[in-house]
């Protein structure tokens, strides 16, 4: 895992309460249609709120939501935020949800109390997922979050669910 | 301090002692249930890497449930991917369309799930499994590590505790008792979150047979409980011992045990409800949906799906028939169900009314594959969920109540309180005895 790189420094892309999983990540669509490719979804992501985000986002860009992020029993969208190099905080998410990001591979900080409050729209961020540990550039400020599990971050190192399972299966191997 | 029964149960599947709530396990199941619907993106997954056994085959079950009836050549072509992939998988036990029935029924009727299991599942309502005492976890498509690896990660769930107290009232079901609770999470009367949480319910519980307690799993899980438990009454683990093949012991919490909260709910004052088109969390007394013109009904589902909830349809809907204009699909959970029907008499019953029998399985609620509404329609039904979409148009309008509500709103062509008509009382008394 030295490789991984947990730390990502790049814009705050800030979004409020209760944004819903379907139509608000992601459209609706590509999660009846059980769309997996990372290329597609990553084209659409928050297509419907915000058109155009995927060609101005930039790898290390960090998706700040508030509360009940994503909220839906799908967690399609993660995977086209991942494929993007971004990273996720939230106030709070559905656990549902959580799952499936972490599935995704996508480093993802929730519960992260008070980041709401913490920075704005378009500021400078770095967010250590292994220490869990955030800064605003922008304002000078720290503050410090719950850090991603140790028991999911080998996942998350990976790439995801599908990722960790290929890794798995070489080591057996060999 | 003690320890809920979620906790005991993960502590025995993990190897351990002990656990507490908000551990990491990797727990080694009983069972792993996969439905028709996520074979084939778990084959293609395995697949993909090369691997090219599970496990442990002998554990894992396919159940046919979501797509039963094959409306386009898609399905037909699932269909023979998942007999195919049973084969080379060598899965323990294959229950293919016309067999078993709905794989969040079925297993707790013929003694497959018993109380103190513990089983991963791709889907949501495996939460049935609380009706025995017993816990069915979704995963989702990590269902694939699971039958490659054998297991994945668990966070050992919080229990919230809630005491029923008093007798439900006539004309009051399990989905009530799961509508008004929901309603009330969701105004904050009850503050309390569900979220990955397991419900434990408490108090005059013996009142509640086997069907009646997997209804209450139903909305629960919902608002997005991770596992329902009911403790099982004498009663129940009379009929599991019935049908059980192998030995299992009970699991209770203990008296100490940690809870995240504790909320009570009184059953006297209590009505049938109805839950407006949304959410199932938008429940309110029958009288205030009643009159609305239905096009629309359904009885099934796994929140609704048990011999029991066939009974209350039959004692609604004998000797009356079903409205001009308005469609009911009847759909039993299981194929044993299916089987009674026609050994008790029934049948003829359901086919005087005009209602349709539709093969055992999820029914229109899985993505309207059968029965779907039309735009402007209204519906309502037994369904797990009445979220927009859920058969089919967005602009069709979905209600839920228990199956007595929705058969006497069949009847009447409009949503009607089932209190306010006669029933064939005979037929409803049966319901105690379904699984006796």
């Amino acid at each position: 895992m030295r490789d991984f790189e947990w730390t990502l420094k790049g814009r705050c892309y800030k979004l409020g309460d209760d944004v819903p999983h379907a139509d608000g990540v992601i459209p609706a669509r590509f999660i009846t249609q059980r769309e997996t490719d990372p290329a597609v979804l990553a084209e659409h992501l928050f297509a419907m709120t915000d058109p155009g985000f995927a060609q101005r986002c930039r790898p290390g860009d960090i998706v700040v939501a508030g509360r009940n992020f994503g909220v839906g029993q799908k967690s399609t969208g993660y995977i086209g935020m991942q494929a993007l190099g971004l990273g996720l905080l939230c106030e709070s998410m559905p656990a549902q949800g959580y799952r499936g990001a972490i599935n995704a591979g996508l480093r993802v900080l929730a519960p992260c109390t008070g980041i709401d409050a913490f920075c704005a729209h378009g500021e400078d961020l770095e967010v250590d997922f292994q220490t869990g540990r955030v800064v605003n550039h922008t304002r000078q400020t720290m503050m410090q979050a719950p850090a991603l599990p140790d028991a999911l971050r080998e996942l998350v190192a990976c790439g995801g669910n599908d990722a960790w399972l290929a890794n798995w299966w070489k080591q057996g191997q060999r | 301090m003690g320890y809920t029964a979620i906790e005991k149960v993960l502590a025995r599947v993990s190897g351990r002692t002990s656990v507490r709530a908000g551990e990491v396990v990797y727990p080694d199941p009983d069972l792993v249930m996969v439905h028709d619907g996520l074979v084939q993106q778990s084959k293609s997954v395995l697949d993909g890497i090369g691997i090219d056994r599970l496990a442990q085959p002998a554990k894992v079950m396919f159940v046919s449930d979501h797509d039963v009836l094959y409306g386009n050549a898609r399905a037909a072509e699932r269909g023979a991917f998942n007999r195919r992939a049973a084969r080379d998988w060598r899965v323990g036990a294959f229950f293919d369309v016309g067999e078993g029935g709905h794989g969040h029924i079925f297993p707790l009727e013929d003694g497959r799930v018993l109380p103190g299991m513990f089983y991963f599942d791709n889907d949501t309502h495996a939460t049935n499994a609380g009706a025995v005492g017993a816990f069915g976890m979704r995963v989702g498509a990590e269902i694939s590590r699971v039958l490659a690896t054998g297991t994945t990660w668990v966070e050992v769930p919080k229990t919230v505790r809630l005491e029923l107290r008093g007798a439900a009232g006539y004309g009051v079901h399990g989905r009530d008792i799961g509508f008004y609770f929901a309603a009330r999470v969701k105004d904050r009367t009850m503050q309390v979150s569900m979220d990955a949480r397991v419900l434990e319910y408490a108090g005059d519980l013996e009142q509640f047979s086997l069907g009646e307690r997997v209804a209450l799993c139903s909305t629960p899980t919902e608002i997005r409980a991770a596992g329902i438990f009911v403790p099982p009454s004498d009663a129940v683990l009379a009929h599991c011992r019935r049908h059980a093949n192998v030995p299992f012991d009970a699991v209770y919490s203990d008296v100490d045990a940690t809870y995240e909260a504790s909320v009570a709910l009184q059953l006297d004052q209590l009505g049938p409800q109805v839950a407006l088109p949304g959410s199932v969390s938008n429940a309110v007394d029958v009288a205030q949906a009643a009159g609305t013109r239905i096009d629309h009904a359904f009885i099934g589902s796994c929140g609704s799906g048990m011999y029991e909830d066939l009974l209350c349809a039959a004692s609604m809907l004998k000797g009356r028939k079903v409205a001009t204009g308005v469609r009911l699909f009847v759909v039993p959970g299981s194929q044993r169900s299916l089987r009674r029907l026609s050994d008790d008499g029934l049948m003829p019953l359901f086919l005087d009314a005009g209602a349709i029998i539709l093969p055992p399985g999820c029914g229109p609620c899985n993505d309207a594959v059968v029965g779907p509404l039309a735009d402007g329609e209204t519906s309502i039904s037994t369904a797990a969920s009445n979220i927009t979409g859920r058969f089919g148009s967005r602009e069709a309008r979905l209600f839920l109540g228990n199956p007595l509500t929705v058969a006497a709103s069949a009847v009447a062509g409009a949503i009607a309180d089932p209190r306010a008509l006669a029933l064939d009382e005979a037929l409803y008394a049966r319901r105690s005895a379904a699984y006796a």
